[in-house]
């Protein structure tokens, strides 16, 4: 490893050498408050060293890349946990979770997602993975005192097993048939003089795709996920249902932009994947009275939305998805914000009848939450409606009609349930109690997500170029 | 000035809805009367419009404005392109007109976070005015859509019992048919793409009607862009949200949606439908006929076995609008224009229906038109107002639905649609029965009911809500022409275009099945 690569490694360094030292210092000194302040300003750090130090290399030791793309989701994960830490503030401070650790833990999470959206390498990938998989294994778990806390923590504990071992077996099977763990080779090697697809090969990217599946809760797989989601504080559900989905679908992008004759034989199963996820989602969320499960299985409607983009396969798929990821890692995560930002000691609303009415206790805060959840519905003046038009687009262009209309009748029903939240929000007056009013820092992150939601909606055209920029 | 009026009066009432959000939230009586200035004030911009000459002569657009809005790469292009001619002028005054009167119909009727109605009115009315003026078919999309939330909200939560039903059906209905309309319109921009129509141009209309669209696509388009405008319209099978909508969404709500956004279904397949598939436009006219000829009769027959009055109006409508597209699809002027007038006609004299249902649930707490009867003789000048709107309704001479059914009527016995006709016709009837049926039930006879004996006359509110609705009753009903002159030669190039275009299809078509008969004869 030379000092290039060093230099290009940059931006994961801060994160894993900041997350590291604030650890160390926790042993010592335990105050939350500069504990806190310090990840902040690492990822911060992070963001900007990614951003303003141009890499001298663009491959590391041929395991990760450093091109602009790489750089750009280096810059969103950052910044995504340094929203997370500011929304957790309040958490590890009532909680008393261990300040030093919880940082620490998120900045690695937030190092391993960068280093997967940025991997070449399917041991890059594997291990990039597993990094930020550990890290949310105990950040799931941290509240000790919730019972459903524990349970969320085995449950992701368990399927992420299941998970490592179908890709750990994939990834040996494709080795054997294409003797290349690097990403072109590993895709371009299968197929044999003739052009026929070894089946080893074959049957391993089938074993890797069901990792991914359980990584990104596609269906079949995505059955722990409302549980996960419900069970973890509101700030680790957050970043787990962008953040740790997000990068493996920006690390797929990029496999997909390289893949060439197996992912054609690979579309039919994953055409039948989009279609079903879409519609599990939509009918799984269709009935929840709890909108933490709810916004789980928004996010699994989602993953399948953005699976369609992936289908297309084609320049304008891939920046339709980058799009797509980008608008719905800012509008989910700032629904779980809000969420944070209302919960005090008696926990997080959660079921429906504590939502009751509450638009008219946090008039402020529960427009910004319908602004997300239209915005995840995909009304027209929000990012998400953009989003999904860039992607029905790129799928109409590419022939998949069908996928498209299954996707407009999954939006269809998404309309039902999201409105449906909206409305309990202001329904009667009289019934809820009120909650935290919400620390600057939570209004200042929501504020920023909702001006993002909004600008995004009607002047998407500065991040389309700017995709269409770093994926060329 | 004039270069920016369109867009001053579609985005003032955004304006205003910004300073509701900022008053406090006690402040009632400030929130209402902030509102209403707000909806003059746009009324009074968009009253030159009415003044203007220009449309007496020319087809075009006017006051047309143009900026590139959204642009992805070299994919997409989204311009805000705006514009108004003798189709939309008369819709979006209605609209600038219908709005005062609504806000001052919730003086008493709406007490519950009045801050939330009117912010929701507001962005309505931008929602409104938007779909009406828009050129482009994306920004028409954009705008079809805010017109749904704030309704869908009004509804939902300043509704009566079931309102969430209701409001849930409201959504569900209109947006399918969006979503549908939405595939529809990215795959006639593709196509206009793959035409080489200029990437500058986005989704400009008046390029996508030169078009040269197969018939057999034009079919798939038509129908994904019908059903969605059927749906909001609504024409027979697709108008079971209606009901419940009406019955459940406060007065005013009931009264935009009835005088305005039903509308926006009809003016949909004028602006929309037709012209940018001329061909799949006649091959579908004798479905939409008959589906429209359905509307007429089972709306009437279904309002006459109602026993809430509201329920009655709600169905009316249906029937109503069924005059509505089948003067729409005579395809000619006198059907077209007729259309036209009875969509004004209809959002005058049934948005003044519920308006006066209204002014009953807020004195009795209850529509049912058993608990009323011999109102007439408690109070005689709501008597008289209730009997000119019923007979405005009904259509009965010298008031203003006489004009737009009979025009409509006449143009589609010309326009080859005469069994239709004679079937529509029967509807006249019925409405004759089913309203003066309500009207004897509700306001003649004795007073029955103990509860209605002391019941107050008009208050003077009431009777400023009135008065304009009336006038126009009287002035559409008398001199109609200071109306048609203005759309006419809209109309008249429409139907120029579209006719030209579809002879062009049929003489195709003869030409093919003649060429396969003498392939024929020639193998014999």
């Amino acid at each position: 490893m030379s000092v290039n690569d060093l230099l290009a490694l940059t931006p994961i360094l801060i994160l894993v050498l900041g997350g590291t030292a604030l650890l160390m210092v926790c042993a010592w000194y335990r105050a939350p408050r500069p504990l806190l302040a310090g990840g902040v300003t690492v990822a911060l750090m992070a963001a900007l060293a990614a951003g303003l130090v141009p890499p001298p290399a663009t491959e590391i030791s041929g395991l990760f890349s450093a091109t602009s793309y790489a750089r750009f989701f280096t810059i969103l994960w950052s910044l995504l946990a340094a929203a997370g830490i500011m929304i957790s503030a309040r958490y590890v401070i009532d909680w008393r979770l261990g300040a030093g650790e919880y940082v620490s833990l998120v900045l690695y999470a937030a190092a391993g997602m960068a280093l997967l959206s940025s991997a070449t390498h399917l041991l890059g990938l594997f291990l990039a993975l597993e990094t930020f998989t550990l890290a949310f294994y105990i950040l799931i778990a941290c509240n000790r005192r919730c019972e459903f806390a524990a349970e969320a923590g085995l449950k992701y504990l368990l399927t992420g097993a299941v998970a490592t071992g179908f890709m750990a077996f994939g990834i040996a099977l494709i080795y054997a048939s294409s003797g290349s763990l690097h990403l072109p080779e590993a895709l371009t090697s299968l197929t044999t003089a003739t052009g026929a697809l070894q089946a080893w090969g074959f049957l391993g990217w089938g074993m890797f795709l069901v990792a991914i599946g359980f990584k990104i809760s596609l269906a079949p797989f995505h059955l722990w996920t409302a549980d996960v989601y419900q069970g973890a504080p509101a700030p680790v559900s957050g970043l787990l249902a962008t953040g740790s989905k997000g990068a493996v679908v920006a690390a797929l992008v990029g496999v997909i932009a390289v893949a060439g004759p197996v992912w054609h034989d690979l579309q039919d199963l994953l055409w039948f994947m989009a279609v079903i996820t879409m519609l599990a989602g939509a009918f799984g969320a269709f009935t929840q009275q709890n909108l933490k499960r709810l916004l789980a299985y928004s996010s699994v409607v989602h993953m399948g939305t953005l699976l369609v983009g992936l289908i297309c396969q084609s320049a304008e798929g891939n920046v339709a998805t980058v799009f797509y990821l980008v608008a719905y890692v800012i509008t989910s995560f700032g629904a779980f914000a809000v969420i944070a930002s209302l919960a005090d000691e008696r926990g997080e609303p959660m079921h429906f009848d504590q939502w009751r009415g509450l638009g008219y206790r946090h008039p402020i805060r529960c427009a910004v939450l319908s602004l997300f959840l239209l915005s995840l519905a995909g009304l027209p003046a929000t990012a998400g409606f953009m989003a999904k038009l860039v992607i029905f687009q790129a799928a109409l262009h590419s022939g998949f009609t069908g996928l498209v209309l299954v996707g407009i009748f999954a939006s269809l029903i998404s309309f039902a349930f999201y409105l449906r939240v909206i409305l309990v929000l202001y329904q009667s007056q009289n019934e809820t109690s009120s909650w935290h009013p919400g620390s600057a820092m939570e209004h200042a992150v929501l504020t920023v997500c909702a001006s993002a939601v909004l600008l995004l909606g009607l002047f998407p055209g500065i991040l389309l170029d700017l995709i269409s920029l770093i994926l060329t | 000035m004039t270069d920016h009026l369109l867009s001053l009066m579609t985005f003032f009432p955004l304006v205003g809805m910004l300073i509701v959000l900022f008053l406090p939230r006690e402040a009632d009586r400030l929130i209402k009367t902030v509102t209403l200035i707000v909806t003059i004030i746009v009324f009074l911009i968009s009253l030159p419009l009415a003044f203007d000459d220009v449309f007496l002569t020319s087809s075009a657009m006017h006051y047309t404005e143009f900026v590139n809005w959204i642009s992805i790469g070299q994919y997409f292009q989204m311009n805000y392109n705006v514009g108004i001619d003798g189709i939309s002028l008369w819709l979006v005054l209605l609209t600038t007109f219908i709005m005062p009167i609504a806000i001052l119909s919730t003086w008493n009727a709406v007490d519950k976070n009045t801050k939330g109605f009117m912010a929701l009115a507001l962005l309505l009315e931008t929602g409104m005015l938007g779909a009406f003026i828009a050129l482009d078919l994306f920004l028409f999309y954009v705008f079809w859509e805010l017109m749904l939330v704030p309704m869908y909200f009004m509804i939902g939560i300043w509704g009566g019992k079931n309102r969430i039903y209701a409001a849930v059906k409201f959504f569900l209905f209109t947006a399918v048919g969006s979503l549908l309309m939405l595939v529809a319109i990215i795959y006639v921009y593709y196509f206009s793409m793959k035409a080489g129509v200029p990437f500058e141009n986005g989704f400009s209309i008046a390029h996508f009607a030169q078009l040269d669209i197969p018939a057999n696509l034009q079919m798939w388009l038509f129908a994904a862009f019908a059903f969605s405008f059927a749906i909001k319209v609504p024409m027979f099978p697709f108008h079971t949200w209606l009901p419940d909508a009406h019955t459940e969404a406060p007065t005013a709500g009931s009264v935009i949606l009835a005088a305005i956004l039903l509308k926006m279904g009809t003016y949909g397949f004028i602006r929309f439908a037709i012209p940018l598939f001329p061909v799949a436009t006649m091959k579908f006219t004798p479905l939409l006929a008959t589906l429209a000829v359905i509307g007429i009769i089972y709306g009437a027959l279904v309002a006459m076995m109602q026993d809430d009055v509201k329920k009655l109006v709600a169905y009316s409508s249906v029937s109503h609008l069924g005059f509505v597209m089948l003067g729409i699809f005579a395809m000619n002027l006198q059907g077209l224009a007729g259309g036209m007038l009875q969509m004004i006609n209809h959002g005058i004299s049934t948005g003044a229906l519920f308006l006066i249902v209204g002014f009953l649930y807020e004195r009795r707490h209850t529509r049912l038109i058993a608990d009323f009867g011999g109102l007439s003789k408690v109070m005689p000048v709501f008597a008289v107002i209730f009997m000119i709107m019923t007979f405005s309704s009904v259509g009965l001479p010298g008031t203003n639905g006489f004009v737009g059914e009979f025009l409509i009527l006449v143009g589609a016995f010309e326009g080859g649609l005469r069994v239709y006709t004679v079937f529509a016709t029967t509807g006249v009837i019925l409405a004759a029965v089913y309203m003066l049926w309500m009207f004897q039930r509700v306001m003649m006879g004795k007073v029955t009911n103990p509860k209605n004996e002391n019941l107050k006359d008009l208050s003077a509110r009431e009777m400023v809500i009135m008065l304009p609705l009336l006038l126009f009753v009287f002035w559409i009903g008398f001199y109609p022409n200071t109306f048609l002159s203005k759309m006419n030669p809209t109309l008249e190039n429409l139907v120029e275009q579209v006719k030209g275009k579809q002879q062009i299809a049929m003489m195709a078509e003869d030409m093919e099945q003649s060429v396969t008969k003498i392939a024929v004869n020639d193998l014999r």
